[in-house]
């Protein structure tokens, strides 16, 4: 039994980004993410460099043996990584996750949005999904407001699994029926946004 | 792109690529303290799974990593030996980690030698290390077996950096010298 990597590979394409798998050389900029204290203060804390590198290595793994992972995800305009977004699920893990962590040059912009937009659309369409949910520190208001962006509802709180089970994260998610139903609607207004005088 | 199917065999043993179905052994292995008492302790089901992860990714990104070892007789996986290079780390390793039912009969030497063969012909290295703790002395017998020596204390990255780790190896010269004399 070979890899279990989609041939060909899948990317993703949104109008500023490009998302791919992840490959070597954007360790330099993810590890410069890992040891940004505010960039992982509601995720890991900051790691480093040996740390940031096993972590890595942990998305393309999981993308060999379960067939999809986090993307790299890559700014258009200057061909840099930004980030690390899509769907997850370690074993043990609480749901179907579709997560996101930006290097913090690229916050601000909508991008971890314009990701996230593609990565689920992926998930639900490609891996068949039939719910999503986010893992949110409570205190990371940030991404709680681009979980409410992105259509999603919080839904209660776990622990995570051991040897972090006395860390709490809010349950942020939503079906693929509500997924659905919002594309349509997005497609619906621009369909009327472009009829308008 | 790797071959994911890149399969080394000896006479008792199928070493390749890890695959999904691993796991199971890998957990198993990850909880049993005595296997894991020189290599941090045990080791939850989500650690183990990261840490396997880890390993596989070594394999996309690297083009290496270490190998599953099945033995042939029963089809089992009974450990991981093989080529690792993580960040920060002191050289360019053969490591092995067996699972407790499979020590004690040479299983480490005979998967460990198709490794090292296969690192010098694959990947370049011109020299290789084991790092093993002082008080491991399983481990040393199969690094000696080998025909590595004893290079001194080292020191691993963290979360290591606090584990007493002595680093042993040969130098890729060494290890063709050994070889050629056991084939004449």
């Amino acid at each position: 039994m070979p890899s279990a990597v989609p041939s060909p590979e899948p990317v993703l394409e949104t109008e500023r980004l490009i998302l791919r798998l992840p490959q070597r050389g954007d360790f330099e900029r993810y590890a410069e993410a890992k040891t940004d204290p505010d960039g992982t203060r509601y995720t890991s804390g900051v790691l480093s460099r040996p740390e940031a590198w096993r972590k890595f290595l942990e998305y393309p793994g999981a993308w060999m043996l379960q067939g999809f992972a986090m993307f790299s995800v890559v700014e258009k305009s200057s061909g840099l990584w930004i980030g690390i977004i899509g769907p997850w699920q370690p074993e043990g893990w609480q749901g179907t996750e579709v997560g996101w962590s930006l290097h913090r040059s690229a916050w601000g912009k909508g991008y971890a949005y314009e990701a996230a937009e593609a990565a689920i659309d992926w998930s639900f369409d490609v891996l068949g999904w039939q719910e999503v949910i986010h893992s949110i520190n409570p205190d990371n208001v940030r991404s709680q407001a681009l979980a409410q962006r992105l259509g999603s509802r919080k839904r209660g709180s776990c622990s995570l699994p051991p040897p972090r089970e006395n860390v709490t994260v809010d349950i942020w998610g939503q079906t693929r029926e509500e997924w659905l139903a919002r594309r349509a609607r997005q497609q619906s207004s621009d369909h009327q946004a472009t009829r308008a005088p | 792109m790797i071959d994911t199917g890149l399969t080394l065999e000896t006479g008792r043993l199928i070493l390749r690529v890890p695959q999904r179905a691993d796991f199971e052994g890998w957990a198993r292995l990850g909880r049993d303290a005595e296997a894991m008492r020189h290599l941090g302790g045990t080791k939850s089901a989500f650690e183990a799974w990261r840490h396997f992860l880890a390993n596989v990714g070594s394999w996309r990104i690297l083009g290496f990593g270490p190998f599953s070892v099945i033995r042939k007789a029963d089809g089992q996986w009974i450990g991981r030996i093989g080529p690792l290079h993580p960040e920060g780390w002191p050289g360019d390793e053969i490591g092995w980690t067996l699972a407790r039912e499979a020590w004690g009969c040479g299983y480490a030497t005979e998967a460990a030698t198709a490794a090292i063969d296969w690192a010098f012909a694959s990947l370049g290295w011109t020299s290789i290390i084991h790092c093993i703790a002082p008080d491991n002395t399983a481990s040393q017998a199969v690094a000696k077996r080998l025909g590595s020596t004893l290079q001194g204390v080292g020191r691993l990255p963290v979360p290591h950096d606090q584990d007493p780790i002595e680093i042993w190896g040969q130098t890729r010269e060494e290890w063709f010298a050994r070889r050629a004399a056991r084939t004449v």
